[in-house]
């Protein structure tokens, strides 16, 4: 399976200006340098079959003609309260070097595969979001629109002792192109008895393609809560994870996702018990319409010291057409026996007797199926803290539906 | 006033072709109130489903009419004389819902996500807004239509105010409960989601209430309910007749609620005909006897 192209179109050189541009040091050049070098022997990331086929196939992506690694053209909010430091990737190299040093890479391998590695090497924009300790922030946002062919992109976030953040982050497309690249690596380090909810909006334009790898860590007693929102490109692949490193740490990951016409999303949603006493709750609803396709991956790992384990898994995706697929497998490997864990997923259909309960009241077909969709995502947006993320989510899947004939 | 008329209503189940309703004949006038019993099987709930228009269900003979009067949607709507009858099997069932039919469900759907307060608002302003194009046929434009009742979500109602504003209905809900002895806090829960069983025949006879349907179809309400709801449902169903006029198909097993919610007509079904009908000494009768006791008669045998 080791077809993967290398670039014949990239250079040391492109990597150097990249980060010279960006006034980094030394090392970090190196981590980028060996990133494009190792490009050579990686392979795609994994992505799910199901006997006799694969259902996303990445190799399929020209991605020599995609990435345009000196192009980066992108508009960019980076905001947040005072209390936080919300940093453009050059001002965090220059400010918080150590902070980059000591986490910069640690979650997300950037040799992981083909793509974590080519992100790393290109990566031309990015954000550092710091909570010192006792802090607590809401409202980080970091926008971004993206008006290039590609572009890469970084966010680390560093917790101290007993802080807590609200971050939003979204992703749209300004000038689009009939072809586009994204790919983003968030990181996230979530310090003793601190609190994170990450949520993320993506809402590329739909003749766009998306990678994204978002990963945290947990230390003792510290929560991470993502909540990951799909609705545009073409074809997006992601995984969200947490591993949970610390006694007593906590994840949520929600997921919600809206396809139509012939969009494909490729979903990986992980958690690692690591510590011992560690709860996750992985939620993930989404609908599928048209031609659209959905393949899900949810993973819970429970590793071998992780006594008194909880972990909750459900997955349920609604089709809307005959034509749309969806396939969803959830994976329990429990290696300590000490656990507590449920996993489930189920893709179906509006229900029938659903809707002629609501139309026998009065109200019109289209009318109770569209209330039915929009009631579907109500328990994942119930579990939204950023007010702004769970209104554009309900507003956009509201549209959506609208648009149907 | 308002009429339903049933004749020689047949139907199948759509896919496959086992009978089960073999020429119903029935009439339920408003300000009626019907009890319709039978065996289990003998197409008591399938009468009702195919009154309110279930796609699982086939006609194959027959028709089912709604005979209006003039003046049976108040002074606003003028029905003409070429609109007081109706086939309800050319319509759709929130066309049907629009010309006054209910039908209370033997088991209500759950609706995770959609609070009662949305849904019963929407369903109310909808079928307002059905009834006026169904009788004025103006704003018939199929296009206009499909751009409505889109502005709703879940957890806020439509932003679009309809005809019934938020805060004229937050006072009619708030009285229709209150007269069912309903908890409010059931205005903000979803649609029947983790209700009791109970709680879910409540909340039927709660929508009827402020449906103000012409003519009710309650199958089995009365299944599953001990017996302080079933006081309260029954309060409810004759509070629908004396207040509102609705005329009442009440489908039921048993003899129970029928202490509650006296009938002026019982009907007994049989292989999905109505076998007997009398007054209800029948649904007493019938306690005693059993339904072998009706086959007997009706057939010659047991």
């Amino acid at each position: 399976m080791s077809t993967t192209q290398v670039h014949a179109n990239l250079t040391d050189e492109q990597v150097r200006e990249i980060s010279g541009n960006l006034d980094e040091p030394e090392w970090l050049l190196e981590t980028r340098l060996e990133a494009l070098e190792a490009l050579e022997e990686l392979d795609m990331p994994d992505v799910i079959r199901t006997p006799g086929r694969d259902w996303t196939n990445l190799h399929e992506l020209d991605f020599e003609s995609l990435v345009d690694p000196l192009n980066a053209a992108e508009n960019k909010d980076q905001v947040g309260p005072d209390e936080v430091d919300v940093l453009p990737w050059a001002e965090a190299v220059d400010e918080h070097e150590e902070l980059l040093k000591e986490h910069f890479g640690s979650i997300v391998d950037p040799q992981e595969n083909y793509l974590t590695a080519l992100s790393t090497a290109l990566f031309s924009t990015g954000t550092v979001v710091y909570v010192p300790e006792g802090v607590d922030a809401e409202d980080v946002t970091i926008r971004t629109e993206q008006n290039s062919r590609s572009l890469f992109n970084y966010t680390l976030v560093v917790t101290e002792e007993s802080s807590s953040v609200t971050i939003l982050e979204r992703q749209s497309t300004g000038e689009e192109q009939a072809e586009q690249y994204y790919s983003g690596i968030v990181e996230i380090a979530a310090g003793e008895n601190s609190y994170v909810q990450y949520g993320s909006l993506q809402n590329l334009s739909e003749d766009a393609y998306n990678f994204t790898v978002k990963r945290g860590v947990t230390d003792t007693y510290a929560t991470i809560d993502w909540i990951e929102g799909n609705l545009g490109t073409q074809l997006t692949k992601t995984e969200v994870s947490t591993e949970l490193n610390g006694d007593s740490s906590e994840t949520q990951i929600v997921g919600a996702f809206y396809g139509h016409n012939d969009q494909h999303f490729d979903l990986d949603v992980k958690v690692w018990h690591r510590a011992e006493h560690t709860t996750a709750d992985l939620v993930t609803r989404g609908v599928t319409d048209d031609v659209a396709r959905s393949v899900y991956e949810g993973v819970q790992d429970v590793g071998r010291d992780a006594w008194d384990t909880s972990s909750y898994q459900r997955e349920n995706t609604l089709m809307l057409s005959d034509e749309s697929e969806a396939d969803a497998s959830p994976k329990l490997i429990i290696n300590n026996h000490d656990t507590e864990a449920s996993h489930s997923a189920t893709v179906g259909q509006i229900d029938a007797e659903d809707l002629l309960y609501m139309t026998s009241r009065g109200v019109d077909p289209r009318s109770a199926r569209n209330m039915l969709v929009e009631g579907f995502f109500v328990p994942v947006l119930e579990e939204v803290d950023v007010d702004e993320l769970r209104e554009d989510l309900e507003d956009l899947v509201a549209a959506r539906l609208r648009q149907r004939t | 006033m308002a009429r339903l008329e049933l004749n020689n209503l047949h139907a199948e189940v759509a896919e496959g072709d086992e009978k089960i309703l073999e020429g119903v004949n029935l009439e339920v006038e408003s300000g009626e109130i019907h009890a319709l019993m039978g065996p289990n099987g003998s197409g008591k709930s399938t009468t009702a489903k195919v009154i309110a228009g279930h796609p699982a269900y086939e006609v194959t003979d027959g028709e089912v009419l709604l005979h209006l009067e003039e003046d049976e949607f108040g002074e606003e709507i003028e029905i003409d004389e070429d609109q007081r009858t109706w086939n309800l099997l050319d319509l759709e069932p929130n066309e049907r819902a629009a010309l006054g039919i209910f039908l209370g469900f033997q088991y209500p759907a759950e609706i995770d996500g959609v609070t009662m307060t949305n849904f019963l608002r929407t369903a109310l302003n909808a079928k307002i807004e059905e009834r006026e194009e169904l009788f004025e046929g103006e704003e018939g434009d199929d296009e206009d239509e499909a751009d409505e009742g889109f502005e709703t979500s879940p957890m806020e109602g439509p932003a679009d105010e309809g005809e019934v504003g938020v805060a004229e209905f937050q006072e009619i809900l708030q009285e229709k409960m209150e007269a069912l002895d309903m908890d409010e806090r059931f205005a903000q829960r979803y649609l029947n989601a983790g209700f009791s069983g109970g709680e879910k025949k409540q909340n039927e006879v709660l929508q009827a209430a402020i449906l103000e349907p012409s003519i009710a179809v309650l199958d089995e309400i009365d299944s599953g309910l001990d017996i302080d709801r079933l006081q309260d449902v029954s309060a409810g169903i004759n509070a629908l007749r004396d207040e509102q006029g609705t005329g009442i198909l009440q489908i039921t097993h048993y003899q129970r609620i029928l202490d509650y919610v006296e009938p002026d007509h019982v009907h007994v079904m049989l292989d999905g005909q109505i076998a007997k009908s009398g007054d209800a000494s029948l649904a007493a009768e019938l306690e005693d006897k059993g339904y072998d006791w009706v086959r007997e008669e009706v057939y010659g045998t047991a």
